[in-house]
């Protein structure tokens, strides 16, 4: 029976750390556009009091 | 995987400074935009052979009939949700701007001077470079169109935080020319409406709106330095764990 020297190699080694890294930053910017800037009706009144205290252009 | 530890560590700073954050805003921000509020409704009667005031430049194009949350609890607890997930969009930023600094740095020393610097940084770009041309607004003061100010608000939060990253990382002796980056949206100017702030409120409304007005910018630059003394010490606590957990490295 032939055993395998080694197991698949994990997930974080095929994605290169740049890439990780600017993968994080990017989903940070999303997340800053949709809590800051997203002008529909209902995310801007729940996010409105957010918005003026933190100097986001709002309404 | 790194990406794992930075969205997770992300959310943890998050919670931590967005509680901070609202528990300030509550005690001195929240309650000018209040005050401010009774007077939204509220529109001067036209001057005979005065100016339209129709146009005051504030477009208010949200829908009356729109969902909003109730005063009280559930309007404090969006709040809230809206604070925590700002500061984990932030924090994502910060900790990606940050172990990239970690990796290409020869020293593996990381402490609470780090996170000062890097918490002032944070200020600099996102509060305080966007609030000299763009004050922070009480509800039912006049600006320019949304548009207009979102893109420069963008504009002078692209160039300030890279003219601080040419001046702390660059590599050439011109490397503290980068600063006049941050000069240069101050230069062509923000996007401000052409009539007065509350031209179209009653003169008693107006003279009350500009004091509430002068009262929140500074509320609202003391609970930002407050936010992110607390998110860029966070930060730091966070890119240390990440770093002795060996995952920075290729």
């Amino acid at each position: 029976m032939q055993i395998h020297a080694s197991v698949a190699a994990p997930v974080s080694a095929t994605i290169s750390k740049p890439l990780q890294i600017a993968g994080a930053f990017l989903l940070g910017i999303v997340i800053l556009y949709a809590a800051g800037f997203v002008s529909t009706s209902a995310v801007h009144n729940a996010a409105h009091d957010m918005r003026h205290s933190q100097g986001f252009p709002c309404h | 995987m790194l990406f794992r530890r930075l969205v997770l560590y992300a959310l943890l700073v998050g919670a931590v400074a967005g509680l901070v954050l609202t528990a300030v805003q509550f005690w001195q921000v929240i309650p000018i935009i209040q005050s401010a509020e009774v007077y939204e409704g509220e529109v001067a009667p036209p001057i005979q052979g005065g100016a339209d005031h129709d146009h005051a430049g504030h477009d208010h194009e949200h829908d009356a009939n729109a969902w909003t949350p109730q005063d009280g609890l559930e309007r404090t607890g969006y709040t809230l949700l809206s604070n925590v997930l700002t500061a984990a969009g932030l924090g994502l930023v910060l900790l990606a701007a940050m172990v990239t600094a970690a990796r290409s740095s020869t020293t593996t020393r990381i402490d609470w001077r780090h996170g000062l610097l890097w918490g002032a940084s944070g200020y600099a770009v996102f509060w305080l470079s966007p609030a000299l041309g763009l004050p922070p607004e009480i509800p039912g003061a006049a600006a320019a169109s949304l548009e207009a100010r979102q893109l420069w608000w963008l504009f002078a939060v692209v160039c300030s935080a890279a003219g601080l990253a040419g001046f702390a990382f660059g590599k050439s002796p011109w490397r503290w020319a980068s600063l006049v980056l941050i000069v240069i949206p101050h230069l062509v100017g923000a996007p401000h409406p052409e009539v007065a702030m509350f031209a179209d409120k009653p003169p008693e409304a107006a003279a009350e709106l500009e004091k509430l007005a002068r009262q929140f910018y500074g509320a609202t630059a003391v609970a930002n330095a407050v936010f992110w003394l607390v998110l860029g010490l966070t930060s730091t606590w966070a890119v240390r764990r990440i770093v002795m957990s060996n995952a920075i490295h290729d």
